[in-house]
């Protein structure tokens, strides 16, 4: 019986005759239309959906910023020109897409394992903790400090992730509450950090000491870091991982649904750590890219807003590495074009969130247009 | 004197599969009124759609003589319906009171949130004390035991004003004195006038507490009896239908072989009340044999099935033991492992736990092979076989309606998702085999497909399990028959078996 009413709630169009007679007494925008659940879109007709949604988001948010007073003919040649066609402005949007990139990562490939990773941020502290101990305590020789920092990264944002995956695993302790509240534990703790013994001695200021030369993320020349090698390096990897790897088709059967996965074989609780280890391990990387790429050194506030962002960028790419490399490009140079907007119009720089909610409100709403299929009735009535 | 409830010519269907095609029933005020027949029959749909869950494709309902359409269960609440379903309808952590709250009827001048949970407790004490029983108003849901819930939700339709009374296998979940204390709790409230309806596969039952019955199956009401002048075996009959069994049945070509798969005293942990959905399973399964596995749904054999197959709901509290042969006690064996000793399972849920609809063809056909190694090393699948191999399999076992194997699973229709679970399933000869209503929702040419590749597998040496509700299918493909009720084997039969006689001790809880 469970299955025949799921039936009834699900294809109501269907069972119900009078659901269509009901549909063809509400008239919408003057003619008659039924609104169906569709089971089925090819991709291509998706990613025109989702790339509209994307430019209607656009189109909302260049009316805010011309409300804002940025001049409505400047707003092309500030978005598009200056920021791909500038060469220093572009060089930043790479310096600022590689921690981007990196935390859009972490976060497909969480939830592709269905693990609401909300603590992007708190795992990225402690990689960035991670890498300025290895500086600070001096550990191993110059020619293999980066490495050794490269490495202690990744280990602290996986052991940050690894209470909150065992939690949930074992105990099914609810992932978002513990990851989130970890975020403030690690906050507070780099705070204790950089107000306390990590702080500089020689201007008493709240970061940590400066990296020397060797414990820098190297440029690769033109001013461009290597950082956004390494992010470019990860992406490939979790795409190898997600696409190719027999790991990437038991993930699927894990996303699509965990219990068929069970009786189909597929070691569910070993991909679910793997993947949101390599998710905590990828947003450590975060954290080290910032501070050895950008930074160079530990500073009190450098992870904000990387979280949301990360979580933007893998639910607008939809959870697959190489979308979420272009997503988090395109979010990098919001963020850079945000910046000179504040500089040149006095646009806070609180527009730049607004401007990324915007789009996520079009994007997900855009779903419903993937989901239905708005018949017009009178054609029904016809054949 | 009126009919309390009249239903006449039904008709109802769900994605096309007809539930019900014509079928009637009526129920007097004062009288208690058995609806009896198997799963499937079409008694939860009728009985829904009086109570105004599912609007009817085509009939007729009347409600005192008079004609009557429900937009909503609310709408046949307005006409004094009440339904008490088998799940019952109850928010967990809410007390008592607060849940019947949510049903009363309005009041009709402004009472406070307080005010209206006082009245509502007084209500409640007093129509339980006029029932025969206690409960406390302020306890929450989940403190009760089901039959206090189900208590609960009686009360819940009687102070919403029902007197027409519907209750879905009321006695399914009960212990044998719990129904006993119901069912005279029912006959006490027919007395004062009210009309009840019974929705029951319980012979006794019918025969101690009902006034008449009406016996449907397939969708259509057979008849309608007075249960004391009836025998059991006429009632037993027109439930599960003529004999048909030994047509189609084909007994194995070569004699069974050994032991294959032992299950020995196996019972799942007991409730806060003291059940047990498996209380002490006990069968033998031989090499080259279909062991049929008869029942009323509910009685344990998704468990069975489950702790077969090692799903992890309940799987590390089981006692006894499921030995396989040549590989020790099943228990210890996590789900991938179980593949690779030749189990292949044939769930019941087909997308619950065989397919990923929102996955393709390619990849639920190849899920069940990636770990030996065929599809390519860990750091590698090879893509073009498995393409190869699916496509092979597509067309060995006729799955139609695959245009491409990266299509979604979920586009397949019923019968040929079954059969590309089949194709996964049978690709490697396998030792053992569950499988768990195999048919069910398919056509008749589907189904006869599937019963022929079970038949192949048991002729190719393996020991096939046969779960099924549906008799005539068990009786058809299987060589040995057992039923089960209440957790456990309560009879084996050997082939051809009586139907008359199975389908009596799938009925007896005895």
């Amino acid at each position: 019986m469970a299955d025949a009413s799921l039936a009834a709630v699900a294809q109501p169009a269907q069972c119900d005759p009078d659901a269509a007679q009901r549909a063809r007494r509400q008239p919408l925008a003057g003619r008659r239309y039924a609104l169906e659940i569709r089971q089925h879109m090819g991709w291509q007709r998706q990613a025109l959906i989702l790339a509209i949604a994307f430019l209607v988001g656009l189109a909302i948010s260049a009316a805010i910023l011309v409300a804002a007073g940025v001049p409505a003919d400047e707003l092309a040649n500030e978005f598009v020109m200056q920021t791909f066609f500038d060469g220093q402005n572009f060089r930043a949007v790479l310096f600022q897409a590689a921690p981007m990139i990196l935390v859009g990562l972490a976060g497909s490939l969480a939830f592709r394992a269905r693990f609401w990773n909300l603590g992007l941020e708190g795992q990225m502290v402690w990689g960035a903790i991670g890498a300025t101990a290895v500086s600070m305590w001096q550990v191993g020789p110059e020619t293999l400090r980066l490495p050794l920092m490269f490495a202690a990264a990744i280990g602290c944002g996986l052991a940050w992730v690894l209470g909150p995956a065992w939690l949930k695993i074992r105990l099914g302790v609810n992932e978002i509450i513990s990851t989130l509240m970890l975020n403030y534990m690690a906050a507070n703790f780099l705070l204790h950090l950089v107000y306390g013994s990590w702080k500089d001695p020689k201007d008493n200021f709240p970061y940590s000491p400066q990296f020397r030369a060797f414990e820098r993320l190297p440029e690769l020349g033109a001013g461009v870091s290597s950082a956004i090698l390494l992010a470019a390096v990860v992406a490939l990897l979790a795409w190898w991982l997600v696409g190719v790897s027999r790991a990437g088709l038991y993930l699927r059967f894990v996303d699509a649904n965990p219990r068929v996965a069970h009786a189909n074989g597929v070691p569910v609780r070993r991909t679910i750590y793997g993947a949101v280890l390599l998710s905590g391990a990828m947003a450590g990387l975060a954290g080290f890219a910032v501070a050895s790429g950008q930074e160079g050194r530990l500073t009190q506030a450098f992870y904000q807003g990387y979280g949301f962002s990360g979580i933007l960028i893998a639910f607008l790419a939809r959870n697959n590495p190489l979308a979420a490399t272009v997503v988090a490009l395109l979010v990098a140079a919001l963020f850079v074009t945000g910046r000179s907007l504040q500089v040149f119009y006095q646009v806070p720089f609180s527009m730049v969130q607004l401007i990324q909610a915007i789009i996520v409100v079009c994007v997900a709403a855009s779903d419903f247009f993937i989901r239905h299929r708005l018949r017009r009735v009178g054609a029904e009535a016809a054949s | 004197m009126p009919n309390a409830l009249e239903l006449t010519g039904i008709r109802k269907s769900f994605d096309g599969f007809a539930a019900l095609t014509d079928a009637h029933f009526e129920a007097r005020w004062g009288e208690v009124h058995a609806l009896l027949g198997e799963n499937g029959a079409g008694k939860s749909s009728l009985m829904n759609i009086a109570a105004g869950l599912y609007a009817p494709e085509a009939g007729q309902m009347l409600v005192d003589d008079n004609v009557v359409r429900f937009a909503g269960p609310a709408d046949a609440a307005r006409h004094r319906i009440g339904m008490v379903h088998q799940h019952f309808k109850l928010v967990r952590p809410f007390t008592v009171a607060e849940n019947i709250l949510l049903t009363a009827p309005p009041p009709a001048d402004f009472q406070s949130h307080g005010e209206r949970l006082r009245g509502i407790s007084r209500d409640i004490r007093n129509k339980a004390s006029e029932l025969g029983f206690e409960i406390d108003p302020a306890r929450r849901i989940d403190a009760l035991s089901i039959a206090e819930q189900q208590r609960v939700e009686i009360l819940k339709v009687l102070l919403a004003g029902a007197r027409i009374l519907i209750l879905d296998e009321p006695t399914a979940v009960l212990t044998d004195h719990e129904a006993a204390r119901l069912l005279q709790t029912v006959r006490g409230l027919a007395r004062t006038g009210s009309a009840v309806v019974l929705v029951t596969h319980k012979m006794a039952d019918v025969k101690t507490y009902a006034d008449r019955v009406t016996v449907m199956r397939g969708g259509r009401t057979i008849a309608t009896l007075e249960p004391g002048a009836t025998p059991v075996a006429e009632l037993v009959k027109l439930t599960v239908g003529e004999s048909i069994s030994v047509q189609g049945f084909q007994p194995a070509k070569s004699p069974r072989g050994a032991v294959r798969l032992t299950v020995r005293g196996l019972r799942s942990a007991a409730s806060a009340h003291g059940r047990r959905v498996l209380d002490g399973v006990d069968l033998q399964l031989h090499a080259g044999e279909i062991y049929g596995l008869a029942g009323v749904g509910g009685n344990g054999q998704g468990e069975l099935a489950g702790a077969i197959m090692g799903l992890p709901d309940g799987g590390s509290s089981l006692e006894g033991e499921i030995r396989l042969e040549g590989h020790g006690d099943l228990k210890a064996m996590a789900a991938p492992e179980r593949r690779n000793v030749g189990i292949a399972a044939i769930p019941a849920d087909r997308y619950g736990l065989a397919l990923a609809g929102s996955l393709s063809v390619a990849e639920n056909f190849a899920i069940g092979r990636v770990h030996t190694g065929r599809y390519g090393p860990a750091w590698h699948l090879r893509q073009g076989r498995i393409q190869e191999d699916t496509q092979e399999a597509v067309r060995a076992f006729d799955v139609q309606g695959v245009r491409s194997v990266a299509q979604k699973a979920a586009l397949l229709s019923g019968g040929n998702a079954q059969k590309l679970v089949l194709a996964r399933e049978f690709g490697k000869s396998p030792s053992l085999v569950l499988a768990h209503s195999p048919s069910r929702g398919l056509d008749v040419r589907a189904s006869a497909e599937v019963h022929a590749r079970l038949r192949a597998a048991r002729d190719g040496g393996a020991a096939v399990l046969l779960i099924s509700e549906d008799l005539d299918e068990v009786l058809q493909l299987a060589d040995r028959v057992g039923v089960m009720t209440r957790g456990r084997i309560a009879g084996e039969f050997a082939q051809p078996a009586d139907r008359q006689v199975i389908g009596q001790a799938m009925v007896d809880h005895g």
